[in-house]
């Protein structure tokens, strides 16, 4: 319990990042925006540390709430790899699951998603907002 | 097991094996000086066969594990390699996203959205490049000012939306008489610009006579109502080594004579 503020992750959206906030104890994850950092390992370095460390510390299942619009290459890379952590996770027989929401008008990001989520063996939804 | 022979003998060296074998154990070589001397030999040869698969078999052990991490590491860059294209193929989406998105919004700071024609900073954009070409390689362009003659008026009495249908219409009118490179766009309010590339003035008051006389038969109907409109005309031609704002200015005063000498018509400026 003495180290909770080390596990709550608030990051701000930026013009050129995302927000970012995940909740522990709920083990739920939600990144929203646009994702064109300079140094895009840097940005995604904190949010990879939080699920590393959530997924090696308790059993209990993780939700990864997404709303994405643009991404640079390397934060296409970073996504690749958190989403390679879920499939690890899940192979391992943890309840893992993302949510992809997209703008009803924008049908592009859902494709996008989609490309995302080939290969990926745990529950992956694209869902239409405010469908 | 050090049993295990990964080296088989042959059928000569069994043989041999066996003959020596037997000469050690038959009693009458018992008294034999070289009996001693040839079971030591035996012991060697035996002791260097087994040393001998030993070192056979650690080195197929080597031999195995460097062939399996291969494997593995074939599989690992196979497995980067599929990682990688699929990288490039989101990032070259989202490129070609972007791309789209450029294109979208260049159009919209290019058009006109009510009548779909260039608008005014589309228009300073190729007169600047129309002006560089023909500086650059002695060509001349012929350049108007249309202006549709009381649209005040029309867009008081009938409404803005009959104003708005007016200059849909003229739009039309103007664009159906002029050539593929012809550049026309609307420069503000009722005013339009068509620009003429290598065109001397002589074929552009032509080219404005037709339209003029287009845009006067002109019928434009909206909301039960019908108007009729004519416009005037300021011309002129590209002076060499001018700028565009020069060749405007020249074509505005053009204009300006067209209006009060009585409107529907056009007034040239010669190159003084």
């Amino acid at each position: 319990m003495g180290n909770r503020p080390m596990n709550e992750l608030n990051i701000e959206a930026t013009q050129s990042t995302p927000s970012v906030s995940a909740d522990w104890d709920s083990g739920v994850m939600h990144i929203a925006g646009d994702s064109f950092p300079e140094n895009s390992f840097e940005f995604f370095a904190g949010v990879i540390d939080w699920i590393e460390r959530y997924l090696a510390s308790s059993g209990r299942p993780l939700h990864l709430d997404l709303r994405l619009m643009y991404m640079n290459t390397s934060s296409v890379k970073a996504m690749m790899d958190i989403f390679d952590l879920l499939e690890d996770a899940h192979r391992d027989g943890r309840a893992v699951e993302v949510i992809w929401h997209h703008d009803p008008a924008n049908e592009r990001v859902a494709d996008l998603a989609g490309e995302f989520r080939e290969d990926c063996t745990f529950p992956f939804g694209i869902e239409k907002d405010g469908v | 097991m050090a049993s295990e022979h990964t080296i088989p003998r042959t059928r000569e060296e069994a043989d041999l094996h066996e003959r020596v074998r037997a000469l050690l154990d038959d009693p009458a070589q018992r008294a034999n000086p070289m009996r001693e001397a040839l079971a030591e030999l035996l012991d060697r040869s035996e002791e260097q066969r087994s040393r001998l698969e030993k070192l056979v078999r650690i080195s197929d052990g080597y031999h195995n594990v460097s062939r399996t991490q291969n494997i593995d590491l074939i599989r690992e860059y196979d497995r980067q390699i599929m990682r990688l294209e699929k990288l490039a193929r989101i990032s070259d989406r989202y490129q070609s996203q972007l791309i789209a998105l450029n294109d979208e919004l260049k159009t919209l700071t290019l058009r006109d959205p009510l009548t779909g024609v260039g608008n005014r900073r589309f228009m300073a954009d190729r007169l600047r490049e129309e002006s560089e070409r023909a500086n650059r390689r002695g060509v001349t362009y012929s350049l108007a000012i249309l202006d549709i003659d009381h649209f005040k008026t029309v867009n008081d009495r009938f409404g803005h939306d009959v104003g708005d249908a007016v200059l849909c219409r003229v739009v039309d009118t103007v664009r159906s008489c002029l050539r593929d490179y012809d550049v026309f766009a609307r420069w503000g309010g009722e005013e339009f610009i068509i620009a003429l590339p290598d065109t001397v003035l002589e074929v552009a008051a032509a080219v404005c006579e037709r339209v003029r006389r287009e845009i006067e038969v002109l019928n434009v109907s909206c909301d039960t109502v019908t108007v009729a409109v004519t416009a005037s005309f300021g011309l002129t031609e590209h002076a060499p080594g001018e700028n565009p704002s020069e060749t405007i200015n020249r074509a505005d005063v053009a204009l300006r004579r067209a209006k009060d000498a009585g409107r529907n018509r056009i007034v040239r400026t010669e190159i003084s």
